[in-house]
């Protein structure tokens, strides 16, 4: 259930995506090719030199898990990639692998932008010790700062914090510093982390590792990080459904057996935290917005569909609490996308509380649905169903 | 201190009236009782909508009504413009329902805000209301019934649900907040505490809290800092959702073990509050000590 949390990151790029989008912007990465599906790998698609195998999932602890690995030969090349292609690893499945010029002699570094929801800021991190995770440096070995979110507030900031490192770390950290910063504005990031930024002794400087975490409310003007989602849109399933559907559904238990069909992102979350409390088995999270109906079944065919894709789903409770919508008009566009999904053959049970509940009524009653205004009572009715089922 | 408190006097405009939720909720808040005094329309292609005049602007609006406080209605992308309008018409308190406003305008927006001394509800709340009076905002009637609960809520349906359950229960509310969901926002739970702490009417508080983000902490905190010693409840969704992924190592060193239900229940209990993990208990809960 990542999408629903207010707090959660958006969209958390592929690492060659995240590297694709710095280098655009003036940013030096090592030489890589990206590998997505099993193929024969010949060299002079390769970047020169020895290499590093980086299975690409958005998510860290990539090393930790072993999906990042040096490669000396072809052969070194071809098993890794056989090895780390198609491994889960912490939950995501790894889709792709970036093939990458390895780095060596050059002194590990760390850089950080960060969007500070508490403070109202841009929050500046750096070390000169980078290449292992910044939480497990000592509070000496770093130095932040935080400005305000603008142009030059933030390179200011950098300078500052760059300016407490000396020889060519410092100016390494300023110079990387003061680009991300631009990115950092221009692309509406909510962080971007250098880490390791390799430094050489002459102050030359490559992004080693990048974590680039965009915010999926700007996508409609930002472009080119939408074309980087649209154009893997199965290595962003979240970001897809957002940019096609414009709500949330995430599969919290694909062995769940009671499909869910709500609105309210909060009363969404409590409903799954109660019914799991109360020893039954939520297949899906839902937002659905019924605001954004509009008068057509598209959305909810939709989701009705999903739901019916889970193999264990037994039943289908609607829970909506209606402030504003017409819940008979919501009836009626709820019974017809029922009617679109025959495939989704389980017993429904709606509790709607709200205007228009008599003209519900009468709708659900000649589709079949049992009503209930009480949502403990319709939790009852469902966990029937649950029981009878299990027992055919 | 930030205050909160409006009144049938009060004088508000709708911005983005003419679009479809501007339509129905200036007439929903105007039949509330609240002082709904001008929409803005930049094409004014017609003179009045629900019996209120248009105008094409902020300052025209304000200019003619001596209007204080204003609703935005409009685009998410539309927002922050929209504010700045508002702001620079002299306008005193915001209140955006509007979803999806992107994290970096909304920065700018807290910037703007907090430089000029303007109090900003939102982005994507169902706004606020002191029930019985007045409303600012989508809050539902069924829920709104005054009494002595203050309530502050992130989550939108999930509050209407409470206020329900608990004016069936007999506990009315007397000062309602929707601070909204989005991370950086006008208004956190933290900021009102002192509020609450002064009103006379408020003699208990409820916060409808979810997992993410740090609010609940710092509300805890701000509790202690206030020496708040009117009863506090929270109710917190997301008991049993799986963690997500953390916001690289960056984010885990500012937030630390921040955010997840069990760092939210324990600050809040330190602090001295009863904390829920289901709206049947949450309303158990309120009603023992306040009925």
């Amino acid at each position: 259930m990542r999408r629903p949390l207010s707090f959660e990151p958006d969209m958390y790029l592929l690492e060659h995506d995240a590297k694709q989008l710095l280098a655009r912007h003036g940013i030096a990465v090592p030489d890589g090719r990206l590998i997505e599906r099993d193929e024969t790998i010949y060299r002079p698609a390769l970047p020169a030199g020895q290499w590093v195998v980086k299975g690409q999932i958005a998510s860290g602890g990539r090393g930790k898990a072993g999906i990042i690995r040096k490669a000396y030969t072809l052969q070194d090349i071809t098993d890794h990639v056989d090895a780390i292609l198609g491994a889960i690893v912490n939950g995501h499945q790894v889709q792709s692998v970036r093939i990458e010029q390895q780095v060596i002699g050059y002194d590990e570094a760390y850089v950080g932008l960060l969007l500070d929801a508490t403070a109202g800021s841009v929050r500046v991190i750096m070390s000169a010790r980078g290449g292992v995770e910044v939480e497990a440096l000592p509070p000496e070995d770093i130095r932040s700062a935080s400005a305000a979110p603008d142009a030059a507030a933030l390179a200011a900031c950098v300078r500052r914090v760059a300016a407490q490192f000396a020889g060519s770390v410092g100016s390494a950290l300023r110079e990387a510093g003061e680009k991300l910063a631009r990115v950092f504005l221009e692309r509406e990031a909510l962080l971007i982390e250098i880490n390791p930024l390799f430094v050489r002794p002459d102050g030359q400087w490559l992004a080693g590792d990048a974590k680039f975490v965009t915010d999926d409310n700007a996508l409609e003007r930002q472009p080119e990080i939408r074309e980087l989602l649209e154009r893997r849109a199965a290595a962003y399933p979240e970001a897809a459904l957002k940019l096609d559907h414009g709500f949330d559904f995430v599969v919290v238990d694909p062995q769940g057996e009671l499909g869910l069909l709500t609105t309210g992102a909060g009363l969404s979350m409590m409903l799954i935290d109660e019914l799991r409390a109360a020893g039954l088995k939520p297949y899906n999270f839902l937002d659905i917005r019924t605001g954004g109906l509009r008068g057509e079944t598209t959305r909810l065919v939709s989701v009705l569909s999903w739901i019916a894709a889970g193999p264990c789903v037994r039943a289908v409770l609607v829970n909506i609490f209606a402030g504003i919508t017409d819940l008979g008009e919501f009836s009626k566009l709820l019974v017809s996308a029922l009617q679109q999904v025959p495939r989704l053959r389980v017993p429904v049970v709606a509790r709607l509380v709200g205007n228009g509940l008599p003209a519900a009524r009468d709708v659900l009653a000649q589709a079949g649905v049992t009503l209930y205004t009480d949502l403990d009572e319709a939790v009852a009715e469902v966990r029937k169903h649950l029981k009878t089922n299990a027992q055919d | 201190m930030i205050n909160p408190r409006i009144d049938r006097n009060t004088r508000v405009i709708v911005q983005g009236i003419s679009g479809r939720a501007g339509k129905l909720h200036s007439r929903l808040m105007k039949e509330y009782g609240t002082n709904i005094v001008g929409g803005i329309s930049p094409k004014m292609e017609v003179k009045e909508i629900n019996g209120i005049p248009l105008f094409p602007d902020c300052a025209a609006a304000v200019k003619a009504t001596a209007a204080s406080a204003c609703v935005s209605l409009v685009g998410a992308m539309q927002l922050l413009g929209a504010m700045q309008e508002a702001v620079a018409a002299g306008i005193r308190y915001i209140v955006t329902p509007t979803e999806g406003m992107p994290v970096h305008d909304a920065l700018k927006a807290q910037h703007l805000v907090r430089e000029k001394g303007v109090i900003w509800i939102g982005a994507s709340t169902p706004g606020m209301a002191i029930p019985g009076i007045v409303k600012l905002g989508f809050l539902p009637d069924d829920s709104l019934q005054p009494g002595a609960l203050g309530l502050m809520s992130k989550s939108g349906t999930l509050s209407y649900e409470a206020g329900y359950r608990l004016a069936q229960a007999g506990v009315g509310t007397s000062v309602w907040i929707g601070v909204g969901g989005d991370p950086v926002k006008g208004t956190r739970y933290a900021d009102l505490v002192p509020f609450y702490a002064a009103d006379e009417q408020t003699r208990a508080l409820l916060i409808i809290g979810e997992i993410g983000g740090r609010e609940e902490e710092d509300f805890a905190a701000a509790l202690n800092a206030h020496r708040f010693t009117k009863p506090v409840f929270a109710l917190i969704a997301g008991r049993t959702a799986p963690e997500g992924v953390a916001m690289g190592h960056a984010g885990a060193l500012i937030h630390g073990s921040h955010g997840t239900y069990a760092a939210k229940r324990a600050a809040l209990e330190a602090a001295g509050a009863a904390v829920f993990g289901s709206l049947n208990e949450m309303v158990q809960g309120v009603c023992a000590r306040l009925r």
